[in-house]
């Protein structure tokens, strides 16, 4: 029944959430009702050119006197009943394709827009063949055995597998695991840290008989 | 005081440069006292850049124009109360700003380092000494900003005059903090590397919490950034995918995929190498933000601080990165992770999966502000990279992070299984799918929005699932509902304070998804006394006020406001003309509710009277601005210090899941 009400109470929230969004994106929709198609035509153009003297900028946002111009020029055009691509078309043969806010979809700028993809397709492929590897790899040699290193008791996995439990933290459970793995320092003292030993001492009279670092952990 | 401020500088320089070379060789030849005594020289650092510092505020404040700078960058015009913090607005008095942010985070770092990490911090001190020592020398070099004229002119220059606004006072400051301080948890694990210590997680808590520090102040910056090209750059938006922007955008992205991976080296002692090459990106990507912003080779409309330096910039870029790559090259082996990743269905992977995506936006953003460059060198002939092509190519990968940050926290670490994983989605799902026809019910036609508002609503979902969830367990436990959520809260600070985060993550989205998908604009032009509606709201011009000033005109246009009948107020909207620089800033009289903004701005006032405005109706961009509060409010909680146990329990009882700051 409590599970019954949670979900209700979730639902609930949820449905709040859902209806504040949709209340302003109802305001606005009624709001965009007022504004006449030709003006929405005009902005959304205006929005993908650049105004020519201040770059980066749309002649939408511009404050500039030749985006005010030039959005006089679109308005007229459609007024006119040119097409969008025409409109964009007469600019471009004034200001050279620059004037568009995103690369030709053809030529050197295909590369533009073929990149990103692409490079979203191979993360996801390192992704997937990272996984596999990490799944597969021997855990290092410095490592030892990596289960009680880093927290693979079985209380942990009771407590983090059933994620329900919501504060009974799976995560106070993993830091066990955590402070087990920070113990490492002494168990696994490679022929670097025995050689170091001296160096350690030192650093640590340097300091001022501040705490030995083995004690810190 | 200028000279003793040059006097600074240049011993700034030698100390950075002793404790750059003693720190390293005293590391290398185990010499203790030699790296003690880099230690404390480094420690000075930030003193003397503070005694330039003010040295040049006080030639500012006091308008001393036989010093090159102050002349370059104000004038008798200026706002007393903006010499005070016109020092970081040119070049050359950045640099120093940025030079003393870097110091100053530096030492702290090093003092609260040195006693944890008594390996690594003599590399992480020499990594740190010398990046502060580039910026050091290319002031006394290139760009001195205690520089004196021959002579003293009459009056300065002045500044641009966009500058002149209240969030002069804290974007750039922090933007450039931001940037700057990637550099610290950059120098301790670079430092960690060199010492041989990447293998070990030591160096990890002290990264993550340098890592969340400079996210924090990134994010403020961009955040206070946004805000101050809403409130005065005029033409409605907060945001242009601008070459500048890119460029703070893109060491943030890599930060947040830093802060996150950190927590698998933290909790798994898995992704060594990976949070290596991360905080290797996250700094490269923070010196190309300099870099662009110094004089890159993009066009921008904010390139305050444009000098011919560019070149230094991109050389000391590609130097780190190649130095770095070397070294984590070099150090390869010792980085081996010490566990295996148990299941695909994993926080672990999760995590991973996000930082890919993180990684792959800030690439198709890199991408797009370079390849103007690009496509001229590859003949392709001048290009232009904007707004449209970022809002297709990386929204929908932000929509997908959005909706990951919904299911990743929910997944377990190590493994899952299917039954608990069903369980554990099953109500952000339904939040999602409820929202979803909710969005649809009233109207919303374009599938885009509807997909955008129901990955928010998986993401609110699931965290308001486990806050509640954790709140009733220990409601039945016997503590009162308010009691038990904050324990619950206070019970698990970095993970809680990680859900804050992704709290105003949300927020943030609603307020950019709504304003992107429904804002609404016209132009409208207007004669004293007309009226005119738009949506609910009905505005009737009352007339305009034309105050000039030595340096500008201002023209201040009144409005009485109601909105569905009711008198909302009197807006008043502002336009200057700054004829000295032939820029004009205006000023939108904005009336904000959760609901939506109603902003107007004066596009132009014409002679006869009549003048033309921009009316927009923005929905929910309050919750952008809302969502800065709440994320320092989650970082700050994350961080916050656990007490230290006493006595020193046995391992498997320390309780709480940070490691205490200094453990």
């Amino acid at each position: 029944m409590a599970r019954l009400g949670r979900m209700g109470r979730i639902g609930w929230a949820a449905l709040a959430l859902a209806a504040c969004t949709a209340l302003a994106a109802s305001g606005c929709a009624d709001a965009r009702a007022d504004v006449p198609d030709a003006e929405l035509r005009a902005q959304a153009l205006n929005q993908t050119l650049m105004c020519p003297i201040c770059p980066g900028e749309s002649i939408d946002q511009s404050q500039n006197a030749l985006a005010a111009q030039m959005r006089g020029i679109v308005d007229e055009k459609i007024a006119e009943g040119w097409s969008d691509s025409d409109i964009r078309g007469f600019f471009v043969e004034r200001y050279g394709p620059a004037v568009l806010l995103e690369p030709p979809r053809e030529g050197v700028g295909l590369a533009a827009w073929l990149l990103p993809p692409i490079a979203v397709a191979l993360a996801a492929a390192a992704w997937v063949m990272a996984l596999r590897r990490m799944r597969r790899a021997a855990p290092a040699p410095d490592g030892g055995d990596p289960a009680p290193q880093h927290g693979g008791s079985a209380g942990y996995d009771a407590g983090g597998g059933d994620n329900q439990c919501g504060d009974e933290g799976d995560d106070r459970r993993g830091d066990d695991g955590y402070e087990n793995g920070g113990g490492d320092d002494r168990d696994d003292a490679s022929d670097s840290d025995r050689e170091l030993q001296p160096y350690y001492a030192r650093i640590e009279a340097a300091l001022g008989g501040e705490p030995r670092e083995g004690d810190e952990r | 005081m200028v000279e003793t401020g040059q006097i600074a500088l240049a011993i700034a320089l030698i100390v950075t440069g002793y404790a750059a070379i003693a720190s390293f060789v005293g590391a290398w030849r185990r010499v203790p006292e030699l790296t003690a005594s880099a230690r404390y020289g480094f420690y000075c650092a930030p003193a003397l850049l503070l005694v330039s510092t003010c040295a040049l505020i006080y030639a500012f404040v006091t308008r001393d124009f036989s010093v090159r700078y102050v002349a370059e960058n104000s004038s008798i015009a200026m706002p007393h109360i903006y010499t005070w913090v016109a020092f970081y607005a040119g070049n050359a008095g950045s640099l120093l700003y940025l030079a003393l942010v870097l110091a100053a985070a530096s030492a702290i770092a090093a003092l609260t380092m040195r006693r944890r990490l008594p390996h690594t911090t003599p590399y992480a001190i020499g990594v740190m000494a010398l990046i502060l020592l580039f910026f050091i020398a290319i002031m006394l070099f290139f760009a001195n900003p205690l520089e004196r004229l021959s002579f003293t002119p009459p009056d300065g220059q002045g500044i641009n005059p966009l500058l002149i606004h209240f969030g002069m006072f804290i974007h750039p400051p922090l933007q450039m903090a931001g940037l700057a301080l990637v550099a610290a948890p950059f120098s301790v694990a670079m430092g960690a590397l060199l010492a041989r210590r990447g293998g070990r997680d030591e160096w990890v808590d002290v990264g993550r919490l340098w890592g969340m520090i400079s996210w924090l102040v990134l994010t403020m910056g961009l955040m206070l950034g946004s805000w101050w090209a809403y409130t005065i750059l005029g033409w409605g938006g907060y945001w242009a995918w601008d070459p500048v922007e890119n460029s703070a955008l893109m060491p943030w992205l890599a930060m947040t995929a830093f802060v996150h991976s950190i927590m698998v080296q933290k909790r798994r002692g898995m992704f060594r190498m990976w949070n290596m090459a991360l905080i290797i990106v996250a700094f490269t990507l923070a010196q190309m933000g300099m870099f662009i912003n110094r004089g890159g080779p993009v066009p921008s409309v904010h390139s305050f601080a444009q000098s011919a330096m560019g070149w230094l910039f991109l050389a000391f870029m590609v130097g780190t990165l190649i130095i770095s790559a070397a070294v984590f090259v070099w150090r390869y082996e010792s980085l081996r992770s010490s566990a295996r990743l148990e299941a695909f269905a994993s926080r672990e992977a999760a995590f991973l999966g996000q930082n890919i995506l993180f990684l792959a936006v800030a690439f198709a953003t890199l991408w797009g502000t370079i390849f103007p460059v690009f496509s001229e060198a590859a003949d392709g002939g001048a290009v232009t990279v904007g707004q449209p092509f970022f809002n297709l190519v990386n929204g929908p990968m932000l929509l997908a992070l959005v909706a990951l940050m919904g299911v990743g926290p929910l997944l377990p670490w190590r493994r899952s299984t299917g039954r608990s994983l069903l369980r554990a989605l099953l109500v952000p799902a339904a939040a999602a799918l409820a929202t979803a026809i909710v969005v649809i019910a009233v109207g919303v036609d374009r599938p885009v929005a509807v997909v955008a508002f129901a990955c928010v609503a998986l993401a609110v979902g699931g965290i308001a699932h486990e806050w509640l969830r954790g709140t009733r367990a220990r409601h039945r436990r016997g503590e009162s509902y308010p009691a038990a959520f904050l324990n619950l809260l206070n019970g698990n600070r970095p993970r809680y304070g990680g859900y804050i985060v992704h709290l105003g993550i949300s927020m943030l989205a609603i307020g950019a998804i709504a304003s992107s998908f429904f804002s609404v604009q016209r132009d409208i032009a207007m004669r004293p006394g007309e009226v005119a509606t738009l949506g609910a709201y009905t505005f009737q011009y009352i007339g305009a006020r034309h105050i000039n000033r030595p340096d500008s005109a201002h023209s201040i246009a009144a409005f009485d406001v109601y909105k569905d009948a009711d008198f909302v107020g009197r807006m008043e909207a502002r336009r200057a003309f700054y004829p000295e620089f032939r820029i004009a800033s205006t000023q939108g009289a904005i009336r904000s509710t959760p609901m939506e903004d109603f902003y107007i701005v004066p596009s132009e006032f014409g002679d006869d009277g009549q003048a033309v405005f921009r009316v927009l109706i923005n929905p929910m961009v309050w919750w952008m601005w809302a969502s800065g509060p709440v994320m320092a409010l989650g970082i700050v909680a994350g961080l916050w210090p656990h007490r230290q146990p006493s006595p020193a329990p046995s391992p498997a009882r320390v309780p709480g899941g940070a490691q205490p700051m200094r453990a």
